[in-house]
């Protein structure tokens, strides 16, 4: 599904809509001609000329040029996976065949797939409590030692006729002493089973956040006004460092930084993350957060006080993808840190910055204080129309290859649920910790991508524990590799530099990959 | 001579009941509250039979159970093993290891002292 089907998608469009060639055409500032060559997809389109022709036609770029489509297409493609149907032969035409003539159905499906999925991880969450949590395990056999206590007591109660009294007054108050236990035991099992239950959390409100972000390109004009107007007030005008931020909080709202040693923050507050109380006045941190964490807490702080979270409240009304609280939640944090990333990467300088070094992600971690990961998030931001970067796609994997987040691509499908291609650079990142690791990537449809990964290290609890690493992954065409340093030495000419790869084994075509650890359910 | 029985529970009420009741019936009870403490009287002053709870504090009672097992004299020694009710990964585990017979709390009095009784008379 590609460019082929944009020109009798526009005639299609503009003939429903009873409109000429040459109306359409004057607007969009073309010739009559000039759009019947592209209504017969004899030009090729895109840019502003396709915006301008899209908004004459009352569509989104992304219905015109398939995108949407091609992101329906995909999960389609995942579902397909799903070793349920792996008798039924669904493939990719009969799919593109479905999410073309019955995009509703096509929906539906989704929709149903992904609540099928969510409903499996709560079951599976809620059995694996049931039979390996050791604390439930613990408190049924506290439950069955005291009722035997009881049951045996009792009966020597009622069976054993010449007890002495003493005899007979310490196995009744072992009688009484249980029960009393016993209502204890029981009441905090039950409470347990009440937590339990608020576990067993969805995964939904994670893809709503996904699928609001890629409606909306990942980039927020509106959070970008408001960082740069918050500069403005902070009286910020190149990078901004702790003490601008510390300055302007307590100047602005008398809010103050406490940095306390990990074992000693308040109950609640995670070490990890950062606290603000709005009673006392305070961001609380742990000492052990890295300064550029440090750096991002302070600029979510201030700019959430300086616009009294307006802009993003705005931003989330007009949210029509994010269902549930929960998906709001996660949309709230999200976008909080977009702010946050704005004020401290601002767009026009970090663009430049990025062009400038061809995408140097260590540079531009330096350059602007900030953590590989903040800067990576930052790139895939650069959507500004007329004023963007590179498109980059991202993922971020753990160790055990769960992805904990996506930004995809046109044709780069990410995995939404389990694992991407072992042979994805963000897997090889972790044979090399804190190395950039590179790799031109080719897809069985012939795609190809530069693939740029490196892991980053996060607080571990205690030494003895495994060291906590994450992978981040951007993703562009490789048509753009050459715009960036990553690129460098790599050919598209020569296959000997290309890695052939897929999304994942059981949507793979590639039946002779050494790698291949599951068999493929979807036909080539 | 009395039948000396090796009761490894950590439940002091239990303890107390049970030992009451093997007593009467003219067995030689000794208690032991955690794992170690039954390795102790295991290693210095092995009993004629054993009672062993699954949880325990310190060395749990598949530990326990394993050392008896894996011992040359004390591997003859019956043992019964108290377990809780739909723990059905406990009966297994102690089955692979070698067990002469199952306890599920809640269990009567008579229950026990009947195990008891046919694993040391068939011995």
């Amino acid at each position: 599904m590609g460019r082929s089907l944009i020109g009798p998608r526009i005639r299609e469009r503009r003939r429903t809509l009873g409109l000429t060639q040459a109306d359409v055409a004057a607007k969009a500032g073309i010739s009559a001609s000039y759009l019947n060559l592209i209504e017969g997809n004899k030009r090729s389109i895109g840019g502003t000329l396709l915006q301008r022709i899209a908004a004459q036609l009352g569509l989104a770029v992304d219905d015109i040029d398939g995108a949407a489509e091609r992101r329906l297409l995909d999960d389609l493609e995942e579902l397909a996976g799903e070793t349920l149907f792996a008798g039924l032969q669904l493939n990719r035409s009969s799919a593109s065949e479905l999410a073309s003539r019955h995009a509703p159905w096509a929906h539906a499906l989704i929709a149903l797939h992904r609540s099928w999925l969510d409903r499996n991880r709560a079951v599976d969450a809620l059995s694996d409590r049931l039979t390996q949590d050791p604390r439930l395990a613990d408190a049924v056999h506290d439950l069955l030692t005291k009722a035997s206590a009881i049951r045996s007591s009792s009966e020597i109660l009622e069976n054993v006729h010449d007890l002495e009294p003493a005899q007979r007054a310490r196995f009744t108050s072992i009688v009484g002493s249980n029960s009393r236990k016993l209502a204890d035991a029981a009441q905090a099992l039950a409470a347990y089973f009440d937590s339990t239950h608020a576990d067993a959390r969805s995964n939904m409100p994670v893809e709503e956040l996904d699928d609001f972000l890629v409606e909306r390109d990942n980039y927020f004009p509106e959070l970008e006004r408001v960082a740069a107007e918050f500069r403005a007030a902070a009286g910020i005008e190149g990078d901004c460092g702790d003490g601008e931020l510390l300055a302007f909080l307590e100047r602005r709202h008398s809010v103050q930084l406490r940095v306390q040693a990990a074992a000693d923050l308040p109950p609640g507050v995670d070490p990890r993350h950062f606290a603000y109380d709005p009673v006392a006045r305070t961001i609380t941190i742990a000492d052990s957060a890295p300064p550029a964490s440090r750096r991002f807490a302070l600029a979510r702080t201030a700019t959430a006080l300086h616009d009294g979270g307006r802009s993003i409240a705005a931003e989330l009304d007009r949210a029509t993808a994010l269902t549930s609280d929960m998906a709001r939640r996660r949309a709230e944090r999200a976008l909080s840190s977009y702010l946050a990333a704005a004020v401290l990467m601002p767009y026009a300088a970090f663009r430049d910055a990025a062009a400038r070094s061809r995408y140097d992600i260590e540079y531009l971690a330096r350059r602007f204080l900030a953590s590989i990961e903040q800067v990576c998030h930052r790139l895939v931001t650069l959507r500004r129309p007329g004023e963007s970067g590179i498109p980059f796609g991202l993922l971020r994997v753990d160790a055990a290859g769960f992805v904990t987040k996506r930004f995809a691509l046109p044709h780069l499908s990410l995995p939404r649920h389990g694992n991407a291609c072992p042979l994805w650079a963000a897997y090889g990142a972790f044979q090399a910790p804190g190395a950039v690791v590179r790799q031109l990537a080719e897809f069985p449809s012939g795609d190809r991508f530069l693939f740029v990964a490196q892991t980053v290290e996060k607080t571990r609890p205690a030494f003895a524990m495994p060291r906590r690493l994450l992978s981040i992954m951007l993703a562009c065409n490789a048509l753009y590799a050459d715009q960036t340093i990553y690129g460098d030495g790599l050919s598209t000419a020569s296959p000997a530099g290309i890695v052939p790869v897929g999304t994942n084994c059981r949507t793979c075509v590639r039946r002779a990959c050494a790698y291949r650890e599951e068999d493929p359910i979807i036909d080539a | 001579m009395a039948v000396r029985i090796l009761l490894v529970e950590d439940d002091s009420h239990l303890v107390e009941s049970l030992t009451f009741v093997l007593e009467r019936e003219g067995f030689e009870v000794r208690a032991a509250s955690d794992g170690e403490a039954a390795m102790r009287h295991l290693r210095f002053d092995p009993p004629d039979t054993m009672i062993l709870d699954v949880m325990l504090p310190l060395l749990n009672g598949f530990e326990v159970l394993k050392f008896v097992k894996s011992d040359p004299v004390l591997k003859a020694m019956p043992v019964i093993v108290l377990t809780a009710k739909g723990q059905a990964h406990d009966r297994q585990m102690a089955e692979t290891i070698g067990v002469e017979a199952f306890m599920t709390k809640p269990f009567s009095n008579r229950d026990i002292v009947d195990a008891v009784r046919h694993l040391t008379t068939r011995a």
